[in-house]
C-alpha cells in the first residue's frame, strides 16, 4: 500500500507542475506573437493548430493584429482570424 | 485608463531616480541590493497594470466584432451611430496599445538594471578584494605623529564624553548600566538555576555520555553569550533612550561592545568544546595542555579581528587618513596570520608513545594555507584581502565550529537507544507509553529537525557574512515560493511542500474521523461489526483519496493536464496491473456485498478459517492452526466461498455410531435420542434427530445429528455427546462392534515332546554316551611323508 501510495505520488509529481500560459492558433496560417519577457523580446511563430507554453512568470504579448495585453504567465491565448482571446 | 496611465507614468519616474542614482556611481552593495529589490517590485507593478487593461480590451474586441466591419464601397451606407461608436472603439484600443507599450518598454529597462546591479555588485566586490596599497608610502615618517594626533583625537572625544556624562548625565547612566547589568544577571543566574545541572560539567563524572557533553557545552556557551548580548545590548539600547550618547560616540562605543561580544563569544564556545580544566568532558579528544593553549590563541585572534573592526570605524568616525588604515590592518591581518600558524603548530593529540602529535594533516595544511594568504596578501599590498580572509576566518570559523557541535548533536540522538536516555525522551516514553521502538524512531525525527534547524538558523549567517544581503536571500525565497524554471519544467518546491502538509493534515483528519465514525457513532448505534468495517475501510480510502486531490491542487498542479498522463498510461496500467485492478475492484466489491466479514468462520478452496481483514487487495484468514492465509480478494470474488456464519451460527454437527447385530436397536435408538436431548447446547428446535441409517456388514449404523446455536460449540459438544454414548452403551451391554480378524499361521512344526518319556531319556542318554566315547578316542595319526632327503 506504501509502495503504491509512493508510486502515485511520483507520478502526480511528473506529471504537474506545468504552470505557463499556453497559446493555441487556431487560423489556418501561421501566426507570430512578439513576447517580451524578462527583459528580452523573442518572436513565437504558431503553425497552424498548434500550441505552444510559453511565459511561465508573467510577459507582455504582441497579438498578430498589433493588440498589446500582459500576461501573468497562467492564462490561455486562443488566436483566431489574427485576433488574440485571453482566458 | 487616465489613471492607469498616471500610475504608470509614477513608475517611469521611479526607475528614471534609481538609474540616475546608480549612475552617480556612489551607491554601496547594501544600496544596490535595496534598488535591486525596489525595481522587482516596479516591474510587477508593471505587468499588474498590464493586465488591468485586459478586461477592458476584451470588451472592445468583441463590441467591434458584433458591430461587424465597415461597408465597403458598393454596400449600403451603414447610419452614422454606428461608425462613430467604432471609431471611438478603435481609437480607445490604441490608447491602451500605446500605454501598454510604454509600460513594455519601461518593464524591458528595469530588466536591463536588475541585470546592470548584478554585474555592479560583482565589480564592487572584485575591486575591495584585488585593490592594491602602497605600503612603503603608508609607513613614511609621518605615521608616528599621524598615529599620535589620531590617538589624542580619541581620548579627547572620549574625556569629554566622559566629561559630559560626569556632569549631566551621572544618574542616567548609573540606572541604565544597572538596569542591563541586572536583565543579563536574571538571564545567566535563571537559566543557571534552570539548566544548572546542564551548564557546569560534574568532574565526578567518570566517563559522561556523548549526548551529555555536546549539551552541557552547547548550553554553557549558549547561556553566557546571551547573557552577554543583553547586557551589551541594554546598556546601548538605554543609553541611547537617556540620550547619553552624542556624536560618534554611540558608534565607538558599539564597536568596543561588538569587540567584546564577539571575543566573549569566541572564547565561551572554545572554553566549552575544549574544556582546558575538565578532560572528561572535552569533545574533541585533545591534550590538556594544547587544549589551555588553543583557547587563548583562538580569543587572541577574536580580539584581534574584532579590535580591527573597531578601529575601521574610529578611522570612519574621526575621518583619519588612509595611511594610519591601512597600517593598523597590515597590522591586524599579520598578527592574525601568525596566530593562526600558531594554531596550526600546536600538537594537540596524543601519540600511542606519550609524545604529541600534530594536527591531522588537512587541518594543518588548511591552516598553514589561511595564514599564509594572509600574511602574504597584507606584505604584497592586499590589506582589504587579507583583513576580508581574517574575519571570515573569526567569524565564519566560529559560525561553522557552532553548527559542525549541532550536527553532531544531531548525529548523537540518531544512534540507537540514545533519544530515550534524554530528558525529553524520558518524559515522552512517561506522558504517552512510548516503547523502545517508538522511542528510537522519534529520536531519528528529532535529529532530522535539528539538522534542519542548523541549517536554517546558521546557514543565512554564514551567507550574510559572505558578502550576501537579506535582500538576496529575500529573493531567493521569493523565487522558490513562486517557482522556477528548468526548461521547460516550471517547478515551485513551496508549492509542493504545501500540497504535501495539505495531503498529511488531510490524511489525519480522515483518520480521526474514521475513529470517530466507528468509535462513537457506529459504536453507539450498535451497528454490526461486519458493516462497521466496511464503512470504516471505505471512509478511510475515500478520505485518502479525497486528501490526495486536495493535496495535489494544492501544489499547484492542474488536475487536467494530470488526466491526460493518466489517459496515456492506462493501457500500459490496465496489462501492468491487471491483477492488482481486478484484485482492488474486488476487494471494493466485498465491502459493498459483505459475503463475510472480519470474524467469520469461512472455506474458500483448501483454506478454511476466520476472516481477520479485508483490505483493498487481499482479505487475510487465519486458519484454526493459527496460520495466516492472505487470499486476493479476487479469489474471493471468482470461487465458491463457504460461510459457516454468514447470516447466522446456527449449525449441524453429525455424530455417526455402529452397534452390534443382535442389540436392541429401539432401544439404541431411544437412549441416543436422550442423550442428544439432554445436552444444554443442543437446540430443541430444530429437533436432534437419530437416523437409522443402515445395516451394514457387521454392525447397525446409526446416526446422531443435531443443532447447534452456534457452530464454533462443535468440537466440545462432539466430544460431550460421545462420552456420554459410551458410558450408556456399556451401562445397557449395548455392544460396539469393530472389525475382528483372525490368524493362521502355517509353518514348519518341530518334534514335539514324545510321549513315551523313559524310552526317550534311554535314547537320550545313549546318544550321550557314544558321543563321550567318540570324544575319548584319540584322533588317527595322520602319517608324516617321509622326508625326501
Amino acid at each position: 500500500m506504501k509502495t503504491l501510495i509512493l508510486a502515485g505520488l511520483a507520478f502526480l509529481g511528473a506529471s504537474g507542475a506545468v504552470l505557463a500560459a499556453s497559446a493555441v492558433n487556431k487560423d489556418s496560417e501561421p501566426r507570430m506573437l512578439i513576447v517580451t519577457e524578462g527583459g528580452s523580446r523573442s518572436e513565437l511563430t504558431l503553425a497552424p493548430g498548434e500550441t505552444v507554453e510559453f511565459c511561465s512568470s508573467g510577459c507582455f504579448v504582441t497579438m498578430p493584429n498589433g493588440d498589446r495585453v500582459a500576461l501573468t504567465g497562467s492564462e490561455d491565448v486562443e488566436i483566431s482570424g489574427g485576433v488574440g482571446r485571453v482566458r | 485608463m487616465a489613471e492607469q496611465r498616471e500610475k504608470i507614468d509614477a513608475l517611469a519616474k521611479q526607475v528614471d531616480g534609481i538609474e540616475a542614482k546608480m549612475d552617480a556611481d556612489t551607491v554601496d552593495d547594501v544600496g544596490l541590493v535595496e534598488i535591486r529589490s525596489q525595481l522587482e517590485a516596479i516591474d510587477k507593478a508593471l505587468l499588474s497594470n498590464g493586465v488591468a487593461f485586459r478586461p477592458r480590451l476584451g470588451e472592445i474586441n468583441s463590441r467591434i466584432t458584433q458591430l461587424g466591419p465597415p461597408p465597403v464601397e458598393g454596400q449600403p451606407p451603414e447610419p452614422e451611430l454606428v461608425s462613430n461608436e467604432r471609431r471611438a472603439l478603435t481609437n480607445e484600443k490604441a490608447e491602451i496599445n500605446v500605454v501598454l507599450g510604454k509600460a513594455e518598454d519601461l518593464s524591458v529597462r528595469v530588466n536591463g538594471l536588475l541585470n546592470k546591479i548584478s554585474s555592479l555588485r560583482r565589480d564592487l566586490f572584485t575591486s575591495m578584494l584585488t585593490k592594491r596599497y602602497q605600503i612603503s608610502e603608508a609607513f613614511n615618517g609621518e605615521v608616528g605623529t599621524t598615529v599620535r594626533s589620531e590617538w589624542g583625537r580619541l581620548y579627547y572625544a572620549f574625556s569629554s564624553w566622559m566629561r559630559f556624562v560626569v556632569q549631566f548625565k551621572f544618574r542616567a547612566v548609573l540606572l541604565a548600566t544597572f538596569f542591563a547589568l541586572l536583565a543579563a544577571a536574571a538571564l545567566q543566574f535563571g537559566g543557571r538555576r534552570i539548566f544548572g545541572r546542564l551548564l557546569t560539567p560534574d568532574p565526578g563524572i567518570e566517563e559522561p555520555s556523548y549526548l551529555s557533553r555536546l549539551s552541557v557545552s552547547f548550553w554553557s556557551t549558549l547561556l553566557p553569550t546571551l547573557a552577554m548580548g543583553v547586557f551589551l545590548a541594554g546598556t546601548l539600547g538605554l543609553y541611547t533612550y537617556f540620550n547619553v550618547l552624542r556624536g560618534d560616540i554611540g558608534l565607538l562605543i558599539n564597536g568596543i561592545f561588538t569587540i567584546v561580544f564577539v571575543a566573549f563569544f569566541i572564547n565561551r564556545l572554545s572554553n566549552a568544546a575544549l574544556a582546558p580544566k575538565t578532560p572528561n568532558w572535552r569533545l574533541i579528544p585533545i591534550q590538556t595542555r594544547a587544549a589551555r593553549l588553543l583557547v587563548w590563541l583562538l580569543t587572541a585572534t577574536a580580539a584581534v579581528v574584532g579590535l580591527d573592526s573597531f578601529m575601521g570605524v574610529v578611522s570612519e568616525t574621526l575621518g583619519s587618513p588612509l595611511s594610519i588604515t591601512i597600517v593598523k590592518s597590515l597590522l591586524a591581518s599579520l598578527t592574525v596570520g601568525i596566530l593562526l600558524l600558531l594554531i596550526g603548530l600546536v600538537r594537540p593529540l596524543a601519540g600511542e608513545d606519550g609524545r604529541h602529535r600534530p594536527w591531522p594533516a588537512a587541518i594543518r595544511y588548511l591552516l598553514y594555507v589561511i595564514g599564509g594568504i594572509t600574511i602574504v596578501s597584507a606584505l604584497l599590498g592586499y590589506v582589504s584581502l587579507a583583513q576580508f580572509v581574517s574575519k571570515q576566518v573569526v567569524v565564519t570559523g566560529a559560525l561553522l565550529a557552532t553548527a559542525y557541535i549541532g550536527f553532531l548533536s544531531a548525529r548523537a540522538v540518531a544512534e540507537e537507544g540514545t533519544f530515550a536516555q534524554t530528558a525529553v525522551g524520558r518524559w515522552l516514553a512517561r506522558r504517552y507509553n512510548l516503547d523502545e521502538t517508538s522511542l528510537d524512531q522519534l529520536g531519528l525525527g528529532a535529529s532530522i529537525l535539528i539538522y534542519v534547524l542548523v541549517i536554517i538558523v546558521f546557514l543565512p549567517f554564514i551567507l550574510f557574512q559572505w558578502g550576501f544581503q537579506p535582500g538576496d536571500l529575500a529573493g531567493w525565497l521569493s523565487k522558490l515560493a513562486t517557482g522556477f524554471q528548468v526548461g521547460t519544467f516550471s517547478f515551485a518546491p513551496f508549492a509542493i511542500i504545501t500540497g504535501l502538509i495539505v495531503f498529511v493534515v488531510g490524511y489525519f483528519i480522515t483518520r480521526w474521523f474514521q475513529g470517530w465514525l466507528d468509535g462513537s457513532v457506529m459504536a453507539r448505534g450498535k451497528v454490526d461489526a461486519g458493516v462497521r468495517n466496511s464503512i470504516r475501510t471505505v471512509v478511510g480510502y475515500a478520505g485518502i483519496a479525497l486528501a490526495a486531490l486536495i493535496g495535489i491542487s494544492a501544489a499547484g498542479i492542474n488536475l487536467s493536464s494530470l488526466a491526460l498522463v493518466a489517459g496515456g498510461l492506462s493501457l500500459g496500467i490496465g496489462f501492468g496491473l491487471q491483477n492488482v485492478v481486478s484484485n482492488f475492484v474486488s476487494g471494493l466489491i466485498l465491502l459493498a456485498e459483505r459475503p463475510f466479514k472480519a470474524g467469520d468462520w469461512v472455506v474458500a478452496g483448501a483454506v478454511s478459517g476466520t476472516v481477520k481483514k479485508i483490505s483493498v487487495r487481499a482479505t487475510e484468514i487465519e486458519t484454526f492452526q493459527r496460520q495466516t492465509v492472505i487470499l486476493p480478494n479476487s479469489d474471493l470474488i471468482n470461487a465458491a466461498v463457504g460461510n459457516w456464519t454468514h447470516r447466522n451460527k446456527l449449525g449441524r454437527v453429525e455424530i455417526p455410531i455402529h452397534v452390534a447385530y443382535g442389540s436392541d436397536a429401539k432401544r439404541v435408538h431411544e437412549i441416543l435420542l436422550e442423550i442428544a436431548r439432554g445436552h444444554p447446547l443442543v437446540l430443541r428446535n430444530p429437533e436432534p434427530f437419530v437416523w437409522f441409517s443402515a445395516f451394514a456388514e457387521s454392525s447397525l449404523n446409526f446416526e446422531v445429528r443435531l443443532f447447534l446455536a452456534d457452530i464454533n460449540n462443535g468440537l466440545s459438544v462432539q466430544n460431550d455427546i460421545r462420552f456420554a454414548i459410551l458410558e450408556a452403551f456399556r451401562k445397557e451391554g449395548i455392544e460396539i462392534p469393530y472389525p475382528r480378524r483372525e490368524l493362521n499361521l502355517k509353518s514348519a512344526v518341530p518334534p514335539s515332546w514324545p510321549l513315551d518319556d523313559e524310552k526317550a531319556e534311554a535314547e537320550h542318554h545313549e546318544r550321550l554316551r557314544a558321543r563321550a566315547e567318540a570324544a575319548a578316542q584319540p584322533a588317527p595319526k595322520r602319517r608324516r611323508k617321509p622326508d625326501p632327503a
